[in-house]
């Protein structure tokens, strides 16, 4: 559906914002129009946090205006961006814990009174959740709630304060594709509504499948704006990246060696049940499956930090019972996880004290103190052979860039020297320059002879980059598919439930 | 009907009810083992006591409740029945609202002296009242006169206050410090229950980053929070004068982590947005009644009641994070459907699973 | 990047300035001040919370705390005068109350490790519930009578003008020192104190080093118990009452975060040494102790006021000129 309407609902021009040495957005305008999901697209840095922030009030802009309905408006805090009627929700949902569905709606109203009629509080949750034709309990505290209900919160309570302009940053990267669906679906009934939504996001099969207009970004500048049908995936990526990027999920063809895990009947009660794999060295074995397959916490499991019940983990001809993160890696195995910023770094500290934590203990003298030398030495190592962009391995890690982070947390895992990683969703987040150096390096470890399990949502990551691709749902194993036989439509039909295709038995 | 009673009991309600139910236990355990455990004079006792310690366990549970401590409240306690005191020593014809009014307001000050502190200048409560505590304290250690507080000097009207029957349930008398702590503490549960102030106060303990981000007042609501703190302290100072009548200056040393022992068995969580004020004076209720049954019972020694008090309050929190928390999430996981949709296709994969 | 050290080099840079005007200050009231007995009788006074102070910096970098030590002190105490009043050989005593201590410290180390309770509310269990069975032990009795050994070596110098207590704490500061700040396990401290869960997904054992750091302070605790009984002749129930406050105080002054992951005992000591002289100057002028306790809760606050208003004033001063961002692009999410 395209736009109808002429005057759009928020008008932004040529706005431009400066921090410190870098341009953030360079004379950039974009417009919005209701009953329109209008897509914005670019890799991490192109300026497009920085105009949702500028959008939210959360910065202000050096030059350029801002209007809504023609008219110009100045957003100074967020308390002015809700009265416009512009509202974001993020990637991570701000919720409430403690506080049930429907307060959590209502909690920043400032319309309301100072007495709380509960009553009417349920009531009025329960009919916005109805509109969006959403079936929640109310009354339930938020604490228990997947993250796709606590999106839908955020988004009711946008609902609730008559949102005109919704932006949206990166709503699905922590969602299952069936609960992205459900997003999808409540998404085009707001745009039906005749709400103006901003969609952002790094996922292209999302944007074609949603957006009615695209806006590619690029260095803090605009580089195009056109209606869906006319854009196609490839000049979208030569917008954003501003080169063509060959084939940036090649995959070389290598013989996978000797076997060095086996896994058999592997459970955990309530989590998973029956996984029975093996791990090759210079293989790649992909981990397909929607949110919700419980394929973390079979990494956790093979990792030590969430022990299986029951089951036997064979390596080398040794069975071996994984009960802690530190058997593992003397084990060779390592875990990549996905949460960088939670549990995979310590971000005041710098690049080398990072690297060596998993092997501190090689780095200690006979009396039991650090060898910083020595440490300093591994950063470099690993600063020159993954290209790490930092202007000193001493800096702390928390100042790098997303794609810089990803790459000093494989240096780290990569520094254990493990026979087997695990690498979980690698290339969240991250643009598309640096997704592909990621894939490259992985191509090249799989060459050195590691074995490794790649646990990605990113179908085409997948697809491309597996030898071998073992789908589960919601914690079984559904199969083992090659590369021959691996399709989108095989493995989506595997991690949905329903056998199609041959399937391989581990 | 299963579903109704799921509506409206929660496993966190399941807190109280446990206490209250344990504290029934407690009454009968020990009224059976002590000769005239159910007299009149107990009841006023244990009341009389448990009345000014739940009473600043009251307000340093708002303060609990927006994920802070103060720990100056002792002292806060302490220098405001000093003061009061040595004020009616020296002007014996004050009217005792105005005492009390003095006491509040004292007690108020002080409150507003941390929550500026805390809310404003952003320096973490546990220090901040760290260094009140001391402060207050020395306050009151510098209070020109002697350091003392002598019954004898103070007028009639406080030794009688504690002796004055506001009513009686049949034998027993309900006295107005006991009277006036419990509408305390109705007030304060339909505050946090139905006032939206009180709302935001569990918010911002529940989600500090969300609060500041969504436009909450947060800085004034945890200044007011720790204002009402220090002027529900004062009064519990006004109150604990009139007890105990004569005074040093280490008056009501210690109090701090008894109101938050009281509190924390009563399920406040100490991370903030859980628990309620009921709750607190649940918990209050339970030790000071274990403390008193403790005392009067023979079978042990005195000295093993805070011994006791220690390990109740282990096993009170211990409970609260390990079986509460499981019950709770085996409870929520039942209600996770999000979409209409979505039932008819469980449905489906039900079938095709037992197929 | 340096502009965010500063606030920290610039803490113990304040530290000391004040130190040396205390410390000129007091001298320039009494001659003797900067007399070598009358520093070391400074330290004599205050000497086992000082020792404590060591391990407590240890607990608040890890983002735990232990406010039992006080009571662990008494119980520890209290066993030994116990076992000591039943005729039990005194030696045997002692080690009793050091065992008491490790015990304490397991217990404690346990809840918080493994059951996974914050260490406040374990703690504050312990201070109370522990108190209570030093009382349950010597009820209002106090005990006395040790060995003249035991005394001697509580009240009386052992090497030159130094009290066993004194050299204690020094070899304890310079252990203590090596192992925070060069050492893995140092290391392993400030990693778990700045994120437990990172640490635990890199391969740390955050259980045991948790478990490892409260029995050390229930050992050192008791330890402080015994120092201080040694100093005093006497044991009761009511000993070392509001310990953990003071210790808790010098190692907050001392520029360790209350959030966990941050900390040198460089400050810590620098801290020690401003309270202790604050404390000896004021006590010259008749302060009394609780106002003495005052000022040391007023210097806390401004501790952590003072660098507050300083990054206000400069964070404001740069949302007007400059913007910081990020190296290497991107801002959160972008």
């Amino acid at each position: 559906m395209s736009s109808e309407a002429k005057v759009p609902v928020l008008q932004m021009r040529h706005i431009s914002k400066r921090f410190d040495t870098t341009q953030a957005l360079d004379d950039v305008s974009l417009e919005l129009y209701p009953g329109e999901i209008h897509a914005l697209m670019g890799e991490n840095g192109a300026g497009k946090s920085t105009l949702i922030k500028i959008m939210t009030g959360v910065y202000h802009p050096d030059d350029g205006e801002m209007l809504l309905d023609g008219k110009p408006i100045r957003v100074t805090n967020s308390v002015d961006a809700q009265a416009y009627g512009i509202a974001a929700i993020y990637q991570e949902p701000m919720v409430y814990p403690d506080l049930n569905v429907a307060e959590n709606i209502f909690v920043s109203h400032r319309s309301q009174g100072a007495i709380v009629n509960w009553r009417k509080l349920y009531e009025d949750a329960e009919k916005i959740l109805a509109k969006l034709d959403v079936r929640l309990d109310v009354r339930m505290p938020a604490r228990g709630l997947t993250l796709a209900a606590q999106q839908t919160i955020e988004i009711a309570k946008a609902i609730s304060l008559n949102v005109r302009v919704l932006i949206m940053d990166e709503p699905t990267a922590s969602l299952s594709a069936h609960e992205a669906e459900q997003l999808f679906k409540l998404t085009r009934s707001l745009r039906n509504q005749g709400v103006a939504i901003l969609y952002i996001s790094h996922r292209m099969e999302e944007v074609f499948e949603i957006a009615d207009r695209v806006t590619v970004f690029r260095d803090g500048r605009r580089i195009s704006s056109l209606p869906r049908i006319e854009v196609t995936k490839e000049k979208a990526i030569r917008d954003m990246v501003g080169r063509k990027i060959e084939d940036f999920f090649a995959k070389s063809k290598e013989k996978r060696g000797e076997l060095i895990m086996s896994v058999r009947d592997l459970k955990k009660a309530n989590v998973f049940s029956g996984m029975n794999f093996e791990v090759y060295r210079g293989e790649v074995l992909g981990f397909a499956g929607l949110i919700g397959a419980r394929r973390t916490d079979v990494g956790l499991a093979l990792f030590g930090v969430e022990p299986a019940d029951s089951g036997e983990i064979t390596l080398h001809g040794k069975a071996e019972k994984i009960r802690s993160p530190e058997q593992a890696l003397r084990l060779g195995i390592a875990y990549i996880t996905e949460d960088r910023r939670q549990i995979g770094l310590t971000m005041p500290m710098s690049m080398a004290s990072n690297i060596s934590l998993p092997m501190l203990r090689q780095y200690l003298s006979r009396l039991g103190l650090i060898q910083t030398h020595e440490e300093d030495t591994t950063a470099n190592h690993y600063r020159e052979r993954l290209s790490i962009r930092t202007p000193s391995i001493h800096h702390p890690v928390g100042m790098l860039s997303g794609g810089n982070q990803q790459k000093v947390m494989l240096s780290k895992w990569l520094n254990t020297r493990p026979q087997i990683l695990i690498l979980d969703e690698p290339t969240r987040g991250i643009d598309v320059s640096a997704k592909a150096e990621v894939h490259q390096i992985i191509n090249e470890l799989a060459t050195q002879g590691l074995g490794l399990i790649l646990i990605s949502s990113d179908m085409p990551e997948i697809l491309a980059m597996s030898d071998r691709i073992l789908v589960m749902r919601e914690g079984r194993q559904m199969g083992v598919f090659t590369r021959e036989e691996a399709t989108q439509e095989t493995i989506l039909a595997a991690a949905m439930g329903q056998p199609s295709g041959t399937m391989e038995d581990a | 009907m299963m579903d109704q009673l799921k509506r409206y009991f929660r496993p966190e309600q399941l807190r109280e009810m446990s206490l209250i139910a344990l504290i029934v236990f407690i009454f009968l355990f020990f009224g059976s083992q002590i000769e005239g455990y159910f007299s009149p004079r107990i009841f006023n006792r244990v009341t009389s006591d448990v009345a000014i310690i739940a009473v600043v366990a009251l307000g340093e549970t708002l303060v609990l409740l927006t994920r802070n401590y103060d720990l100056s409240v002792g002292s806060i306690v302490g220098l405001t029945a000093f003061f009061i005191g040595k004020q009616l020593t020296a002007y014996a014809d004050m009217p005792p609202g105005l005492a009390m009014l003095l006491a509040i307001g004292a007690g108020s000050s002080l409150g507003l002296i941390n929550g500026l502190l805390v809310a404003y200048a952003r320096i973490p409560s546990i220090i901040v009242t760290l260094g009140t505590l001391a402060i207050y304290r020395a306050v009151l250690v510098a209070y020109p006169g002697n350091k003392i507080v002598v019954i004898n000097d103070l007028p009639p009207w406080v030794s009688e206050f504690g002796s004055i029957q506001l009513f009686s349930i049949g034998e027993f008398d309900i006295r107005p410090v006991v009277a006036g702590a419990f509408v305390m503490f109705v007030i304060f549960q339909f505050v946090t229950t139905y006032l939206r102030f009180g709302r935001q106060l569990y918010a911002i303990g529940s989600n500090p980053e969300a609060a500041r981000i969504g436009g909450l007042p947060s800085q004034r609501i945890v200044l007011s929070a720790f204002i009402l703190c220090g002027a529900i302290a004062g009064l519990a100072g006004f109150l604990y004068l009139v007890r105990y009548g004569n005074l040093n200056t280490a008056a009501a040393q210690g109090m701090e982590l008894k109101a938050i022992a009281a509190a924390v068995v009563g399920g406040i969580s100490t991370n903030g947005g859980k628990g309620t004020i009921m709750g607190a004076l649940l918990g209050a209720l339970m030790i000071n009644l274990l403390q008193q049954s403790l005392l009067r019972w023979l079978v042990i020694s005195n000295f093993w009641v805070d011994a006791l008090l220690g390990l109740l309050i282990l096993t009170a929190v211990f409970i609260d994070s390990v079986i509460i928390n499981r019950l709770s999430e085996l409870w929520n996981r039942r209600d996770q459907e999000i979409n209409p949709l979505d039932e008819k296709k469980t449905i489906k994969e039900k079938k095709s699973n037992a197929a | 990047m340096l502009r965010r050290l500063e606030p920290l080099k610039s803490w113990e840079g304040v530290l000391l300035v004040i130190l040396i005007g205390i410390v000129i200050f007091n001298s320039s009231m009494t001659p003797h001040y900067l007399q070598f007995q009358n520093q070391i009788n400074l330290f004599q006074l205050h000497i086992e919370k000082v020792i404590i102070a060591l391990i407590m910096t240890f607990i608040i970098i890890n983002a735990e705390i232990d406010i039992s030590v006080g009571s662990v002190m008494a119980l520890a105490g209290c066993v030994m005068g116990y076992l000591f009043e039943k005729g039990l050989p005194f030696e045997l005593c002692v080690l009793a109350g050091l065992l008491t201590g490790a015990l304490t410290g397991a217990f404690n180390g346990f809840m918080v490790a493994h059951v996974k309770m914050t260490s406040l509310i374990v703690t504050l269990s312990g201070l109370i519930g522990y108190r209570g069975l030093a009382h349950v032990l010597l009820e209002n009795r106090s005990v006395g009578n040790f060995p003249e050994w035991f005394d001697r070596l509580g009240q009386k110098p052992l090497v030159g003008p130094f009290p066993f207590a004194l050299i204690l704490f020094f070899l304890l500061l310079i252990i203590a020192l090596i192992i925070l700040q060069w050492s893995g396990a140092g290391r392993y401290v400030f990693v778990i104190g700045n994120n437990s869960e990172v640490a635990r997904y890199s391969g740390v054992n955050v259980r045991r080093v948790k478990m490892t750091l409260f029995i050390i302070s229930g050992l050192v605790s008791a330890l402080g118990g015994l120092l201080l009984a040694a100093r005093l002749g006497s044991i009761r129930g009511d000993m070392a009452i509001g310990t953990e406050l003071e210790v808790i105080t010098m190692v907050l002054l001392g520029g360790v975060s209350i959030f966990g992951g941050t900390g040198s005992l460089f400050g810590v000591l620098l801290s020690i040494l401003i309270i202790l002289n604050l404390r000896n100057g004021m006590g010259l002028l008749n302060v009394p102790g609780e106002n003495q306790t005052g000022v040391i809760g007023a210097l806390l606050i401004l501790s952590v006021l003072g660098p507050n208003i300083w990054l206000g004033i400069s964070e404001s001063w740069n949302r007007r000129h400059v913007q910081r961002t990020r190296v290497g692009e991107e801002e959160k999410g972008g």
